[in-house]
């Protein structure tokens, strides 16, 4: 079997077994071998007889115990790592996922051999360490001879070793899971055709409003439970009002529908919410979610995907144009294949490249394959909602789902180009369509160039002020030696420091030099400074020693005097040019000396010229510019690099926007074994899915295109038995809080069960039949009273005993603003949303990287405008959407989670954002009205909308009063007054921010 | 009807089955709650979001109650640290004489000797090179695990894969493994923080919760652009308003919510962020306390080289470390980083390991001194080592390339043989050969060590129960004493 890391199951990783297991399989299997050799000459009538005497004793006494200690547990009765078991004869016969074990007589030629002798960085077995190479020759001969094996027994997994059964934990546990098969799995529920259910008709007829209401009371009926009575007005505008366009009524919305008495009220809200830009803001997001949306890869290298934010407005816009779903998703999948494609179509495509992809893989073939398994994993999810992922290495384990419907996927998208064929160097490029006309690229040119021009200038100031570190160093260097004399072997920085300051040396490199001094005294130059260390020779005997023989190495002999003394070659001979210490004064100002400390004979050169090699790796410049620079240096270098940053994120990108197109097109696919691209089987032709196939004709593709297209509309079909059951299932969830099935990505066997199935495909229909419009959806769920019920129930007590999770809807679910919600709810009661829709926002240029030279991250949220268009950076999300559950943008997502943690609060209590719209707000009453009672009445009607109650307004009213007093004396002047007063009112105004009531819709 | 004595009694309920400490609060409705405890729960539902943080009992006794992970981004050569490869001395400058993987970072070079020295220390004499001269002096309490392999060639996929188990997908981090399986000790604290951690390669992704509770996810205290002394946890303190103001107007808050929640009737989601208001305001005031260095004496400051401008950033790291695992902290993972070259020395090693060597070796040596004094040690895991190791061949003339086929990894203290090497790469320190301890190996060995089995510490997320090990995994149980 093959294996390596580009395997998300690495089949390596299936070396796993309990030891206690493992040990009574050796225990069993050593009884068996010893029952063997005890009725040796009475073989069993199934063995083979021919297996002589003397080869079956070698196969007991080398390879029988190797195969148990070293194979047997993740290729015996237990586990079948890549499909193979050595625990038989015939087991083994039958060959793993890679084809046969061996060819008996030709080691050579055997798989088996390969893996054991490790030769293979893909094949190498047994995976936790090479055998000895007196076990690799017994495997090798074993092989030789033909592989004799006495082993008889069963190559399936039901086996019926006794010993085994009685393992207490149940063997079966172990047994792999299969998956169902394609004929059951066309018989589980969301498999099934869409049925045509019959609308019910329960017992109080008045509650019903609409077909749905019809299902959901019949069973309530049937348990029992009464639902809910309706919701106040207040509570329904502010939850519809939210719900279509993320934001809150205002004071003069609610009072209208208090006043409407008309039945047609709540409808006429409803109809001017959908019709409002801002719905496409708020359900657009939801798709945003589903569509692992982010404006950078993130994953390994973070860089901007600089024009994702034109799949943003696509789907914006396709929300509020209500473009029929059937349509959305086959631009999403091939837009680019449509008759007339466009640039919305083309942008459309934009859903299958935004993943998050590791573009620094250095491995081609495995990225391609990665991205295509992201490709396959976000559609299936999105659209179909499966989870197709774990087919790449093995038929799926509870869905019927085969590895070779993975790949007949696959070849789809394998001849489709998600890359910049061009651009495939370290960092690889997406694909994108270019829009500019050649004249707009021209005049990008000078800009081009003068970012690289900025980029440019920053490295080579850097690199000229680190040479001239790196020069001065060297000039100084018999000073360094000198004065490294005085320092401790590994001594500290700020010892080091008043000396450096005091010699004008670089604290750092003097630093450096004088521990390399330390780590290096085997070097012959190095010994000479130790040795004269050691006689304790003054710092400026050591320089002058040291700036002699680096002259000694800048001179071509031919030009040094000769000497007339012949040094020791092996270092400094102070004995020889002894001298007395030099006194006070000399040592204050060394005058030049006339004696030579050393000769320049031949060894002496050889010393000198190798130390003039070393000085760099003695006097190190720091590689880092905050340590190697002066501050005045280090201020200049990062202006330039400031300046090259913000010439490249304001410069304006060429037009263009992701997507993918028609590759090379592939009729089939190798099944990649194990899921490796380095292991090849079968090849598969293009395909969808058999358990899910509407005809039993397989389809047929073009020999010129990739199939997308025929996949997008076999998906789009209304005959397909998931996409609008999953799709109907979100908008529901959306409305709702909690899907009919609450796993909305997950439809298969272990997702959850539908609360109501018929419901669930009544709607289905609906939908498919008013042109899969998603706005009548919306009016029909809106218009139910299961919609306009309340979120508590008198009955709830007994409610909760029957149904604790309110999955049968006998009360609205009450639900916490999503992060979006809760931010811009703050900015609209405060007076401060700007609503101006669409375009770039973030601040990085495409393929920009999001974090600069220093890890820091320029991008920010202070922007006005609605959360939809503030950037999202994965790997480093806005910290507002990051505690307050925004979904990883990896991963496709339809049912948000509603924590309740700690951070949440402390960002209540204390963000920017949060307390400069508590500002706002209050400034905002303040300068409305001037009687206390009415700023409190105003603010509740803003952030709750609704009336305080006179307990509440005596409780506010206090607060502010008595918090107004702590800032200023009553004495105080005006201007000190009214600055406590307004934050008072700002403290009260943050409160009612960070309530219950304000986060939460009833 | 709404009966307050029912509420009444459901919140003391409520309290005392979930704890309601920092990370979260259980919103399921309690019958549910009651029926999710175990190891696994359900997500994807927002009405059903699983229990939080409270200590919980291991699978079996633990050898170790609290992880610090000492993280070298960038990839420190082991075959110049803890793993001497004597012949690269002797073939110093020949080709490789054995087969290079299909996929290698950067060409590849001839080999190359290491600069520096090895010298034997301790009763077990174990060597370490002159790189790490006092972290030498504990190497008796090292286990030094030099057949580490398995992350990826390139930095972003091998610290996903060190702190994850994948470089594919995005999953939860081994910190939010541990926190979901055992809990906090100090409910006024995360139960996992992350020191000054690099953004970049996978960033959040790399102390991340994924589809786990988000009460699991990682706190980062500043990040690698910023000097230790500057980390603190994001909106822990207020710029406007003084602690009393505050409580103030808390106090009015919890009046409003008090209130509310008379009137909509049991509802954890109310309750649970109640509490939570009130634990905010206590961390407040217990975080900057226990990151307030100064309440150390001179003595320990310097230990950690705190007096030393080359120690003094990883130094105050490690020594926050050792008071937030003092306090109860399950797992701290601190980060030696700078936004430059890190570890990562494709050219130049000499140069830039030195650099990097001198930042850490001397707080490393005091924090494990430090652990021992304070008896710390004994059932305190540390861990160190980078997302790969460096190759035996040259990068240019004087770097090395990535080498996730083999480097090492040490451990100290929690119940693991102290002066022991454990695993082996080839003579040249290619290829991990024996007793290879692959990521997946490492982490359910750490579970163990905490007393976790790695097959049932499970989380059922889109239909499948996940683990931290995928499906993989291996205990070295040969390395614990």
């Amino acid at each position: 079997m093959k294996f390596n890391y580009a395997c998300r199951h690495q089949p390596r990783l299936l070396w796993r077994c309990s030891i206690r297991t493992l040990g009574l399989v050796v225990v069993l299997v050593s009884a068996l071998s010893l029952d063997n050799l005890l009725v040796g000459d009475e073989p069993s009538q199934d063995r083979p007889s021919t297996i002589p005497q003397h080869e079956l004793a070698f196969f007991e006494q080398f390879i029988r115990p190797l195969l148990i200690e070293h194979c047997y547990e993740c290729h015996g009765d237990q586990d079948q790592s890549g499909g193979l078991r050595l625990d038989s004869r015939t087991a083994w016969q039958a060959g793993g996922d890679s084809g046969a074990l061996l060819t008996a007589g030709k080691p050579n030629e055997s798989r088996l051999v390969e893996a054991v002798r490790y030769e293979n960085l893909d094949l190498q077995m047994p995976p936790s360490g090479k055998l000895s190479a007196e076990q690799i020759a017994a495997i090798e001969q074993w092989v030789t001879l033909g592989a004799p094996d006495p082993r008889d027994g069963p190559a399936q997994t039901d086996s019926t070793d006794a010993a085994h059964e009685s393992d207490g934990e149940g063997a079966a546990q172990h047994k792999p899971l299969k998956g169902m098969s394609v004929e059951d799995g066309r018989k589980f529920w969301s498999f099934k055709p869409l049925s045509n259910p019959a609308v019910p008709s329960p017992r109080d007829r008045a509650w019903v409003n609409t077909a749905v209401d019809a299902f959901v009371l019949s069973q309530l009926e049937a348990a029992g439970i009464a639902p809910a009575p309706p919701a106040d007005k207040r509570d329904l505008i502010r939850r519809v009002t939210f719900n279509l366009i993320g934001l809150p009524p205002t004071p003069n919305e609610v009072q209208d529908f208090l006043a409407d008495d008309s039945d047609d009220a709540f409808q006429q809200v409803c109809e001017r919410l959908l019709a409002s830009p801002e719905y496409g803001e708020r359900w657009g997001r939801h798709w945003l979610d589903v569509a692992r949306y982010a404006d950078s890869n993130g994953l390994d290298e973070n860089i901007a995907l600089g024009n994702a934010w034109r799949y943003r407005d696509y789907v914006i816009h396709a929300f509020n144009d209500d473009k029929p779903f059937d349509r959305f998703l086959i631009e999403q999948l091939a837009g680019d294949l449509v008759d007339e494609p466009t640039v919305e179509s083309l942008t459309a495509t934009g859903f299958l490249v935004l993943g998050a992809k590791v573009l620094a893989e250095p491995d081609v073939e495995k990225l391609m394959m990665d991205t295509i398994d992201e490709q396959i994993d976000a559609t299936s999810k999105a659209f179909l909602g499966l989870t197709f992922g774990c087919a790449r290495c093995h038929d799926h384990k509870f869905d019927p789902v085969l590895q070779s419907d993975y790949y007949s996927l696959a070849a789809i998208f394998k001849s489709t180009r998600t890359f910049d064929g061009n651009n495939m160097g370290a960092i690889k490029f997406w694909n994108e369509y270019q829009l500019g006309s050649a004249s707009e690229l021209e005049a990008l040119k000078p800009i081009e160039a003068e970012i690289a021009a900025k980029k440019s200038a920053a490295n080579s100031f850097k690199a000229q002020a680190m040479k001239q570190i790196a020069d001065a160093a060297i000039a100084a260097a018999p000073k360094y030696f000198g004065i490294a004399s005085l320092l401790p072997p590994r001594p500290t920085l700020p010892e080091v420091e008043p000396l450096a300051t005091q010699h004008g040396l670089h604290a750092r490199m003097l630093h450096h030099a004088r521990v390399q001094l330390e780590l290096r005294r085997d070097d012959p130059a190095v010994a000479q400074w130790q040795q004269l260390l050691e006689q304790q020779q003054s710092p400026e005997t050591i320089e002058q020693h040291f700036a002699e023989l680096l002259l000694l190495a800048q001179q071509p002999e031919a030009q040094q005097p000769e000497t007339q003394q012949p040094a020791s070659a092996s270092g400094p001979s102070p004995s020889s040019n002894a001298e007395p210490a030099p006194d006070v004064d000399t040592e204050r100002a060394p005058a030049p000396r006339k004696n030579k400390l050393i000769s320049a004979d031949t060894a002496s050169r050889e010393i000198a010229a190798h130390l003039q090699k070393l000085l760099p790796e003695l006097l190190t410049v720091p590689v880092q510019p905050e340590f190697a620079f002066d501050e005045e240096t280090l201020i200049a270098y990062y202006a330039l690099m400031e300046e090259a940053r913000v010439v490249e994120s304001g410069a304006p990108d060429p037009p263009a926007v992701m997507g993918v197109c028609d590759g090379q097109v592939r009729t089939t696919l190798p099944i990649h074994i194990r899921g490796s691209h380095r292991n090849l089987g079968e090849p598969v032709p293009r395909g969808f899915p058999v358990a899910l196939r509407t005809s039993t004709v397989e389809p047929v593709f073009p020999r010129r295109q990739s199939g997308r297209m025929e996949l997008a509309r076999w998906m789009a079909s209304s005959q397909h038995p998931l996409t609008a059951r999953v799709y109907v299932n979100r908008i529901w969830r959306w409305h709702f809080g909690r899907g009919l099935v609450a796993s909305t990505e997950n439809f298969g066997v272990l997702g959850d069960a539908p609360s109501h199935p018929e419901l669930l495909d009544w709607l289905a229909r609906y939908f498919i039949e008013s042109g899969w419009s998603t706005k009548d959806l919306h009016r029909l769920l809106l218009a139910s009273s299961v919609y306009q019920m309340a979120s508590t129930n008198p009955q709830a007590e007994k409610a909760e005993q029957l149904d604790p999770e309110n999955r049968w809807l006998w009360k609205f679910r009450r639900q916490r603003l999503e992060a979006e919600q809760l931010r811009d709810a703050m900015l609209a009661v405060s007076d401060r949303l700007d609503f101006t829709a669409g375009g770039k926002t973030v601040p990085l240029r495409n393929r920009q990287f999001v974090f600069n030279h220093t890890s820091q991250d320029y991008t920010t949220y202070e922007s006005l405008r609605r959360a939809v268009y503030l950037p999202i950076i994965r790997n480093n999300i806005y910290t507002l959407f990051e505690q307050f559950d925004f979904p990883d943008p990896t991963m496709p997502t339809g049912s948000r989670q509603q924590t309740v943690v700690a951070p949440q609060a402390l960002l209540m209590l204390n963000d920017e954002l949060v307390m400069d719209s508590a500002d706002a707000l209050a400034a905002r009453v303040r300068r409305d009205y001037s009687q206390t009672n009415e700023r409190i009445e105003s603010v509740y009607r803003l952030a709750l909308c609704r009336e305080p109650e006179a307990a509440e307004l005596s409780r506010a009213a206090m607060f502010v009063q008595r918090l107004s007093a702590r800032f200023a004396a009553p004495d105080s002047g005006q201007a000190v007054l009214d600055s406590a007063d307004q934050k008072a009112w700002s403290l009260f105004c943050q409160t009612l921010l960070a309530s219950n009531e304000f986060i939460e819709i009833d | 009807m709404y009966d307050p004595h029912s509420l009444l009694a459901n919140r003391r309920q409520l309290l005392q089955q979930t704890a309601v400490g920092f990370g979260g609060v259980a919103l399921s409705a309690l019958l549910s709650s009651l029926s999710q405890a175990g190891d696994s729960a359900r997500t994807g539902d927002a009405g059903n979001v699983p229990n939080p943080l409270h200590a919980k009992p291991p699978h079996f006794a633990p050898r170790a109650k609290r992880v610090v992970f000492l993280f070298m981004k960038g990839g420190p050569s082991h075959v110049d640290t803890f793993d001497p490869k004597p012949a690269l001395d002797r073939e110093d400058g020949k080709p490789p004489p054995f087969a290079l993987p299909d996929v290698t970072f950067a060409p590849t070079g001839n080999l190359l000797k290491s600069p520096w020295k090895f010298q034997r220390y301790g009763q077990s004499g174990l060597p370490v090179s002159d790189l790490f001269p006092n972290v030498a002096q504990h190497v008796d309490d090292l286990c030094i695990l030099r057949s580490v392999h398995g992350t990826n060639p390139a930095h972003g996929g091998a610290l996903l894969k060190l702190h994850t188990g994948s470089d594919q997908f995005v999953r939860p981090s081994m910190g939010a493994w541990v926190t979901y399986g055992l809990g906090t000790e100090n409910e006024n604290l995360p139960a996992f923080l992350t020191l000054c951690p690099t953004l970049a390669h996978g960033g959040v992704n790399n102390w991340g919760a994924a589809f786990l509770p988000a009460h699991c996810q990682g706190t980062p205290i500043g990040n690698a652009s910023l000097p230790a002394k500057q980390a603190v946890v994001k909106h822990v303190s207020n710029q406007r308003y003084a602690p009393d103001l505050q409580r103030e107007q808390l106090d009015l808050l919890q009046a409003m919510n008090r209130d509310h929640l008379a009137s909509r009737g049991r509802d954890q989601a109310l309750e649970g962020r109640l509490q939570s208001f009130e634990l905010a305001f206590r961390m407040q005031a217990t975080m900057p306390e226990i990151q307030d260095l100064s309440l150390e004496t001179e003595t320990t400051q310097r230990q950690y080289g705190i007096d030393d401008p080359v120690t003094e950033n990883f130094g105050r790291q490690c020594l926050m470390a050792r008071r937030f695992l003092e306090a109860g902290v399950r797992f701290v993972q601190v980060t030696h980083s700078d936004s430059d070259v890190q570890w990562d020395q494709h050219g130049d090693l000499y140069r830039g390991h030195t650099k990097n060597a001198s930042e850490v070796d001397k707080p490393i040596a005091g924090f494990l001194q430090d652990l021992k004094d304070r008896d710390l040690l004994r059932d305190t895991l540390v861990l160190w080592g980078g997302e790969f190791g460096r190759t035996p061949t040259a990068q240019g003339t004087n770097g090395r390339d990535h080498n996730p086929h083999g480097f090492t990894m040490w451990m100290a203290g929690g119940g693991v043989k102290g002066g022991m090497a454990y695993g082996a790469t080839d003579e040249f320190g290619y290829y991990a050969i024996e007793n290879k301890m692959h990521i997946n190996d490492l982490h359910a060995t750490l579970l163990h060590i905490l007393g976790i089995d790695h097959e049932r510490l499970t989380f059922r997320y889109a239909g499948r129960d996940f683990r931290l090990t995928d499906v993989a995994g291996n205990v070295a149980k040969d390395i614990l004493a």
